[in-house]
């Protein structure tokens, strides 16, 4: 059965249509005579190094097509509503919002939680991945990266704009000043939130710039014009494939993963800090950090599974992005669904076995009480739903992972907003509880934050190259996808001559 | 950095096994000017080429060292020293409250820091004379490229390309920048 393993399965496997999700067997291909079981490719339709080029790089080397300007119109028009709806903020003040006594925080920090923990999934896909040796990460993990940097940055207005006086937001930055000096407190979660999600954002921009040197090389030397040539030259800080280079390169870049792990860990446990570190019921509980960082993995994983559909479809990615790919994503989501499931469960029962009265009141009141509806979305989205994941059938079709995923991001929107709201409109004192609900304008600013997402989104994948096309050829097989050596020897000058 | 006389023989491969065996008999012919352009990071070149393990890490451990003595000696002059508050009556030396400043700045120190100097690194620590920028050689996309630089002690324009042209590459040509021959 030699004939099995003479042929590559890059150069066999044509599509979306021929992978299983499961190694091939190739029966009598081991060493001793037995069966071997190899992956399936994780390029396919048999391309070469010259077609990664082109068929990753023509999407910033066209004019747009249609589909594109229409997708780049809505988020341009729903953009609109966030510069409209800070603006009016703005001028008339906070009381256009529905943030009031009890419920002091509103939809910017459900807002703000919810874009962070989007984030999330980009850089654990990139370095997390990437220290486990999960060479699958190599189709998703640039756009993946680019919707955390730009996720942290919707996630970053948030906290500004909830100040009140936006324009003093640089007060959080401890810096001598002539209030005595004033500093921060750095006894504070909140100031601890500003280094968090500053040094979040930077080393996840440095982690995606790192990687993007190599393929802007490459974007450059396929560029025809002067301009264009120098503009990414410039970007690639003249980046010219030496192994010299590659040597520190490999080594920064494993050592920014390395960097990066903890760090995701960390962001999103200083948020959930933020909720942990006060005495509210239901905020004041030892789960937070795991229960916070599971969920912002699960809905950021929730993300890319759209985006990475939209992709698939609108730029014919299909043969880089395959169903494989969405699967294994369709697995961690299964998984994390389950871990928010259990933490939910476990909420409930230390509310009970805790014996605390405010903490079971708390509990009651968010399942059974006037924001029930809320819990019932966030329960049955987050820890139900996925639960369909557990068919390979469900798995590998590309219509339920995509209402899945979209559910998910709805169910884990509630989740911050059945936290925060719930645990503030009715504390300790049943004399000041009251409730809380979003006002036109809390709409129009979330609606408007998905604007920006997705207009920065479209003009990445215009730009840049949107995925890594030096490490998707890493992962190929040299034998299908090299550049087959030219019948005769193409010597500019004869070998010898001066 | 671009150095305008630059001389040398350029050959290029097709696959990346094809360079990693050339790479082996490059560094035992005795040459050591020499670079490979390839598209993507081949495993085992550093071996291949005769280089050793790269020294980011040592700066990476520096710049960790640098950001938590930074932000440490920073909150301590803030909480301690110029401003001490009283916050409940707790002590003003409340080191737990402390740790997750200080390892984001180790954080941000030692990952934004070791990536810039690998940047420069991979400028600065290469040969005296690597390959021209202005020679479209494919490296970025499909072709596993070979340099010999002319500042080798051991070159000889005629021997080399012989050389070059013995491991099985293609394309093998003198190139000398400053005449316009490439």
């Amino acid at each position: 059965m030699t004939t099995a393993r003479s042929e590559s399965l890059y150069a066999t496997v044509a599509g979306d249509a021929q992978l299983k999700g499961v190694p091939v067997v190739l029966p009598g291909a081991g060493p001793y005579g037995g069966d071997e079981e190899v992956p399936e490719p994780l390029v396919t339709g048999g391309k070469t190094y010259q077609d990664v080029d082109r068929d990753i790089c023509m999407h910033t080397e066209q004019f747009p097509t249609r589909r594109w300007w229409i997708a780049f119109g809505i988020a341009l028009f729903l953009l609109s509503f966030l510069v409209l709806g800070i603006a009016t903020m703005f001028y008339s003040g906070m009381g256009i919002l529905g943030i009031n006594h009890p419920v002091g925080w509103g939809s910017f920090i459900i807002n703000f939680v919810f874009w962070i923990g989007i984030g999330h999934a980009g850089t654990l896909i990139s370095a997390v991945l990437f220290l486990f040796g999960q060479k699958w990460r190599t189709g998703i993990n640039r756009s993946a990266e680019a919707m955390t940097l730009f996720a942290v940055a919707c996630a970053g207005i948030f906290p500004v704009i909830h100040l009140g006086r936006a324009w003093f937001a640089y007060w959080l930055v401890p810096y001598p000043n002539g209030r005595g000096p004033l500093w921060v407190n750095f006894n504070s979660a909140l100031s601890w939130d500003i280094f968090a999600i500053s040094t979040y954002a930077l080393v996840s921009l440095t982690f995606w710039y790192v990687g993007l040197l190599p393929d802007l090389a490459t974007v450059r030397d396929r560029a025809t014009h002067p301009w264009r040539k120098a503009f990414y030259n410039a970007l690639s800080f003249n980046w010219n494939g030496s192994h010299r280079a590659w040597r520190h390169y490999e080594s920064a870049y494993m050592i920014l993963a390395a960097f990066a792990t903890p760090l995701v860990f960390s962001v999103h446990t200083i948020v959930s800090f933020d909720f942990a570190t006060s005495i509210m019921p239901g905020w004041h509980a030892t789960i937070f950090p795991p229960y916070f960082v599971i969920g912002a993995i699960f809905s950021g994983f929730a993300m890319v599974i759209t985006l990475m559909t939209i992709m698939r479809n609108v730029f014919n990615l299909k043969n880089y992005i395959t169903l494989n790919h969405m699967e294994a994503m369709a697995k961690v989501i299964m998984l994390t669904g389950m871990l928010v499931g259990f933490a939910y469960t476990t909420e409930f029962f230390m509310a009970w076995y805790g014996g605390n009265d405010y903490e079971g009141f708390i509990f009651r009141n968010r399942a059974f009480g006037p924001y029930g509806w809320a819990y019932f979305i966030m329960f049955t989205c987050n820890a139900i739903v996925p639960q369909v994941f557990w068919f390979k059938s469900m798995r590998r079709n590309a219509w339920v992972l995509f209402a899945v995923s979209i559910l998910v991001n709805i169910g884990m929107w509630f989740e911050r907003y059945v936290i925060i709201v719930t645990s503030l409109h009715r504390d300790f004192l049943p004399s000041s509880w009251g409730m809380y609900g979003l006002t036109a304008w809390d709409w129009m600013i979330l609606i408007g934050s998905f604007g920006l997402f997705f207009t920065l989104f479209l003009l990445f994948v215009r730009i840049l190259p949107a995925v890594a096309i030096s490490e998707i050829k890493g992962v190929m097989d040299p034998a299908v996808s090299a550049t087959k050596r030219p019948a005769a020897p193409a010597a500019a000058h004869a070998p010898g001559e001066v | 950095m671009q150095r305008h006389s630059t001389k040398g023989v350029l050959g290029h491969f097709y696959t990346p096994n094809e360079a990693l065996a050339a790479a082996v008999k490059v560094r035992d012919s005795q040459y050591t000017h020499f670079d490979f352009l390839t598209p993507f990071p081949i495993h085992g070149m550093e071996e291949a080429m005769g280089q050793k393990r790269s020294w980011i890490p040592v700066v990476t451990g520096l710049l960790a060292f640098f950001g938590i003595t930074l932000a440490q000696t920073f909150i301590y002059y803030v909480m301690i020293g110029d401003w001490p508050m009283n916050f409940g009556g707790k002590p003003n030396f409340a080191w737990p409250s402390f740790i997750p400043v200080t390892f984001e700045s180790m954080v941000f120190y030692a990952a934004i820091g070791s990536a810039i100097v690998a940047i420069i690194a991979g400028k600065r620590d290469t040969i005296p004379q690597p390959p021209p920028m202005k020679i479209a050689t494919g490296a970025t996309i499909d072709k596993f490229v070979v340099w010999i630089s002319a500042t080798d002690p051991k070159f000889d324009a005629t021997e080399v390309q012989r050389f070059v042209a013995s491991l099985g590459a293609d394309g093998v040509r003198y190139v000398d920048a400053e005449a316009g021959n490439v």
